[in-house]
């Protein structure tokens, strides 16, 4: 955790600092996630959480270091950053609700530029291609691909969000709050996703208020309090913690579960 | 020196204008977030009131008129025409603005452009086209500062103006109302809870804009004379104040336009310098708000404010086109067949309502797919047909690769108006577009040292020998020409429906739908921003080709903004999201097939105009999906109680002819897949 060699893969935020106007909303966060790893990220409402998701993907400016796959990333666009395999899904869904699902996979499978007029017209691409299918496979959406996404139920389009994620190139995944709105059984399900996604290969950052989601599938958990990091370790560690502990309401962690 | 004193307080007179008019802007966008393009012509039609019951005695009504006696002395006559701009007000209110107060951003804009078409289509019909002169109530005296002889009549209008707007100012600063429509402009639902009515308030803030843009227009008309089309664009330069104000303050935006009006006057002094160059005198006040437009946008980028900023542009769904072999040849061979049956009349009709396709089409790319308001498509297909007048009669260049490189000239120009809208978009790239557009057409299609007021002649296409002009000797519409304008317009739509099927349609359509989510899917929203606004203007250029073609020579006429608009206008008729809307657009579009019916029959061309304006309105407030997307529904429905036995589509037809995955847009599922 302290000198991360620049050459190993996965995604390495070090000493990441936002502030908007005089509010430090992360500050000195550092964060590393191997490939095929699970990393939870959990703390309390406004603890900063997706401000950080939105600083490693560039929706906000940030000072400190970012490296993905060894490459440094922090100064480049957000369509850049997901180009060199950073995706992310959005608490809110954020889908393209006038597309269709299969459609809304095939906008983040694919890169447009002035050729793909002439390559529309001359010689279009096929409606779909094996990332987006098996994208599709991995979430279990087969059955709705070609429904508009704004039809769907709302844990339905989480789900979209997470195979749009995955369904172009994707090293790491930055999953913002993917099980809320869903319901216990589903979320189970979910986890077991989760960890399919990582044996595949990306390494996954977990953010939610889940606790027993976030518990059972992470390898290693970060909780953020105030825009700091006050803990990091495994989750048997964190649920035993007193910094943790006091930061969820002062209840230990399987109180706070149940 | 002393001449550019004179000069600044000749300027006071434009200010004038332009303070009753930005003036009554931002009354109204604060009290409604709504901009208002037809201040201008709402501030035109008092004026007309009072100076025909003047000149003439005579009261102009909408339909009718009263006669009062001989002359009507000044007092009385500004009265009636205030009182006139109250009532206009009032009905502004109620029957155009408050119905879409809830509406997108898009249709906000295409109602407010629709009575701004009504109103300059009823001045000219009712008070015909040409200038005619205002009595001002002003001495026409001078006085001597430092030296100089100064205007009293500027000096004096521009102090009433700024009493005005003080008191305007004092309204929103001090009263209740004002400090109410103060609230209701920031936060509407919060402004009913605390007990206002915003629904009042715009109301007076609609007759007070109304009132004192009539005074500023009144002021200006006696200084210039006042014609239908010169005081309905004064909106523009105004809009360029609102701008500079951000939207808020009216002091700003008073400072802004005085300083306006003396500048584009002290640059038409300087313009007569011997050493100003020749190309560059023309369209100069056009310019001047142009730049200003830009600058400030770039200075202030992404401060402006604006109220509902996410989703802004809410539009209809789109219809993912798919080419159809049987529809698609039987629609070209009734096209074809009614090409050779008509008369010449009628056989022009259909092929500018064919080439109206076209420029209706480069809308829906820009606003149904990408989501972008542009105003600047008769700008793009200006363009292209003085690139072709250039190409065809002074080099020579053979018919259709000098179509490609005129339209590749416009795509260019597209680009460079695509720049802003890398961080604007909705109303405020209207305004910019609106602007350039505006700057375009006088500074350069009307600029006599680029295109000759002679004419701007264009050479007939050839190709394989084969002659394609529209004219030979009696012969005013051939059927040559029309074929090939129906071959081009088919390529070109052919073409659309691949794109639009494709891989960049569906990144237009993310791109609408939501540039965050956008961007973290990895699209490159403003390269994709500057591939619509370019192939846009591309077809937009074909167009412009066309239209020169079928022409045989341009002038600034041709490709007027105004032209545009009603091209909008008639693409949002059919419905802006579709090929088809396109197609229903060419039909009804200026002297398209509806058109030269209209005048054929009743003898109504005068009244053409006046019909798009009112048809906007209202197809934006009933309808804002259009003809063809309506057209769409209604036969989802049919299907749907026919009884496919299937799944109920929400909104469209389910695609059951064809077992490829992809389905329409509109399409709820293809069955069997769950």
């Amino acid at each position: 955790m302290s000198d991360a060699p620049r050459s190993e893969g996965g995604l390495v935020a070090r000493d990441l600092t936002v502030r908007y106007g005089g509010v430090v909303a992360n500050e000195g966060v550092t964060i590393e996630v191997r490939p095929g790893q699970v990393v939870g990220l959990i703390g309390p409402n406004g603890a900063g959480k997706t401000t950080f998701v939105d600083a490693v993907t560039g929706f906000t400016a940030c000072e400190g270091s970012i490296h993905l796959d060894g490459r440094r990333i922090d100064d480049l666009a957000p369509h850049r950053r997901k180009a060199a395999g950073l995706t992310r899904t959005w608490q809110s869904g954020e889908l393209f609700g006038n597309l269709t699902v299969r459609e809304n996979l095939l906008v983040s499978a694919r890169s447009i530029s002035f050729g793909s007029l002439f390559a529309d017209v001359f010689k279009p691409h096929k409606a779909t291609e094996a990332g987006v299918e098996k994208a599709l496979e991995v979430v279990g959406l087969r059955g709705v691909a070609d429904v508009l996404a704004r039809d769907l139920t709302l844990g339905q389009q989480k789900l979209v969000g997470v195979a749009r994620a995955l369904a172009g190139r994707c090293s790491l995944v930055l999953l913002d709050e993917p099980a809320a709105g869903l319901d216990s059984n589903e979320s189970l399900e979910f986890g077991e996703r989760v960890r399919e996604i990582a044996a595949d290969g990306p390494g996954v950052l977990l953010i939610d208020h889940d606790m027993s989601l976030v518990m059972s599938v992470s390898d290693v958990v970060y909780v953020l309090e105030f825009g700091k990091i006050i803990f990091s370790g495994t989750p048997e560690d964190a649920r035993t913690d007193p910094a943790v502990v006091a930061a969820y309401l002062g209840v230990p962690m399987e109180a706070a579960d149940a | 020196m002393t001449t550019y004193l004179e000069f600044a307080v000749l300027g006071l007179g434009l200010a004038s204008v332009y303070v009753g008019l930005s003036t009554g802007l931002l009354l109204v966008y604060r009290s409604t977030g709504i901009i208002n393009f037809a201040q201008g012509a709402m501030g035109m039609w008092g004026v007309y009131v009072f100076t025909t019951l003047h000149d003439d005695g005579v009261l102009v009504l909408p339909i009718g008129s009263l006669t009062l006696g001989d002359e009507m002395a000044m007092a009385p006559a500004i009265l009636i025409g205030l009182v006139n701009a109250v009532v206009l007000g009032v009905l502004a209110h109620y029957l155009v603005f408050r119905p879409v107060r809830h509406a997108p951003d898009l249709a906000q804009v295409v109602v407010s452009i629709g009575l701004m078409v009504l109103l300059q289509a009823l001045a000219v019909i009712r008070f015909g086209p040409n200038n005619i002169p205002v009595e001002s109530i002003f001495p026409r005296e001078e006085l001597t500062v430092l030296g100089a002889d100064v205007a009293v009549r500027e000096l004096s209008m521009c102090l009433v103006m700024l009493v005005l707007a003080a008191l305007v100012w004092a309204y929103l600063r001090f009263t209740y109302a004002g400090a109410a429509t103060r609230a209701a402009s920031e936060n509407e639902r919060g402004a009913v809870l605390m007990g206002f009515a915003p629904d009042r308030l715009a109301l007076v803030a609609m007759v007070m804009g109304a009132v004192v843009s009539t005074v500023g227009v009144m002021f200006g008309a006696s200084l210039t004379g006042l014609s239908p089309a010169n005081y309905t664009l004064m909106v523009v330069p105004a809009l360029a104040a609102l701008l500079v104000a951000r939207l808020e303050s009216v002091g700003i935006a008073v400072l802004a336009s005085v300083l306006l009006g003396v500048f584009q006057s002290e640059l038409s002094l300087i313009a007569t310098k011997p050493w100003w160059p020749v190309w560059a005198k023309s369209g100069l006040d056009q310019v001047v708000p142009f730049v200003v437009i830009m600058v400030i946008l770039f200075v202030l980028g992404g401060r402006m404010p604006s109220r509902g900023s996410l989703q802004s542009v809410r539009l209809p769904d789109v219809a993912v086109p798919r080419f159809r072999l049987v529809p698609t040849l039987v629609l070209l061979g009734v096209t074809a067949a009614a090409l050779v049956v008509a008369n010449d009349t009628y056989r022009f009709g259909l092929t500018s309502s064919l080439i109206i396709t076209l420029l209706a089409l480069s809308y829906v790319v820009i606003t149904g797919y990408l989501g972008q308001i542009s105003l600047a498509q008769s700008a793009f297909a200006g363009a292209a047909g003085f690139t072709l007048a250039k190409l065809t009669a002074q080099w020579d260049m053979p018919f259709p690769l000098a179509i490609v490189l005129s339209a590749a000239v416009a795509a260019l120009l597209g680009m460079a108006v695509a720049l802003p809208a890398f961080r604007i978009r909705g109303v405020q790239l209207a305004i910019v577009t609106i602007a350039a557009a505006l700057a375009i057409e006088r500074f350069v299609f009307g600029n006599y040292s680029l295109t000759p007021p002679t004419g701007n002649p264009i050479a007939a296409p050839q190709l394989f020998g084969i002659d394609f002009a529209i004219r030979e000797g009696r012969d005013l519409a051939r059927l040559e020409f029309s074929f090939m304008v129906l071959a081009v317009v088919t390529l070109v739509i052919l073409a659309f429906v691949r794109i639009a099927r494709g891989d960049t349609g569906r990144a237009f359509l993310a791109v609408r739908a939501n540039e965050r989510a956008a961007a973290s899917a990895g699209i490159d929203v403003r390269r994709t921003k500057l591939i619509g606004f370019g192939l846009s203007a591309f077809i937009a250029g074909v167009a412009g080709c066309l239209l020169g073609y079928s022409h045989g020579q341009l002038s600034a006429e041709s490709f007027s903004v105004v032209v545009g608009l009603q091209v909008l206008a008639m693409a949002y008729l059919g419905g802006i999201t579709s090929f088809g809307g396109a197609i229903v657009a060419g039909m009804l579009g200026p002297l398209g097939l509806v058109y030269t019916a209209l005048h054929q029959w009743f003898d109504m061309g005068d009244y053409y105009a006046l019909i798009t304006g009112i048809g906007l309105i209202v197809t934006a407030i009933l309808n804002p999906s259009g003809i063809a997307g309506q057209t769409r529904m209604q036969i989802a429905w049919v299907r749907e109680h026919l009884g496919h036995g299937e799944e109920p589509p929400t909104s469209g037809p389910p695609d059951t002819g064809e077992p490829a995955p992809s389905s329409g847009r509109t399409g709820q599922e293809v069955a069997g897949r769950v």
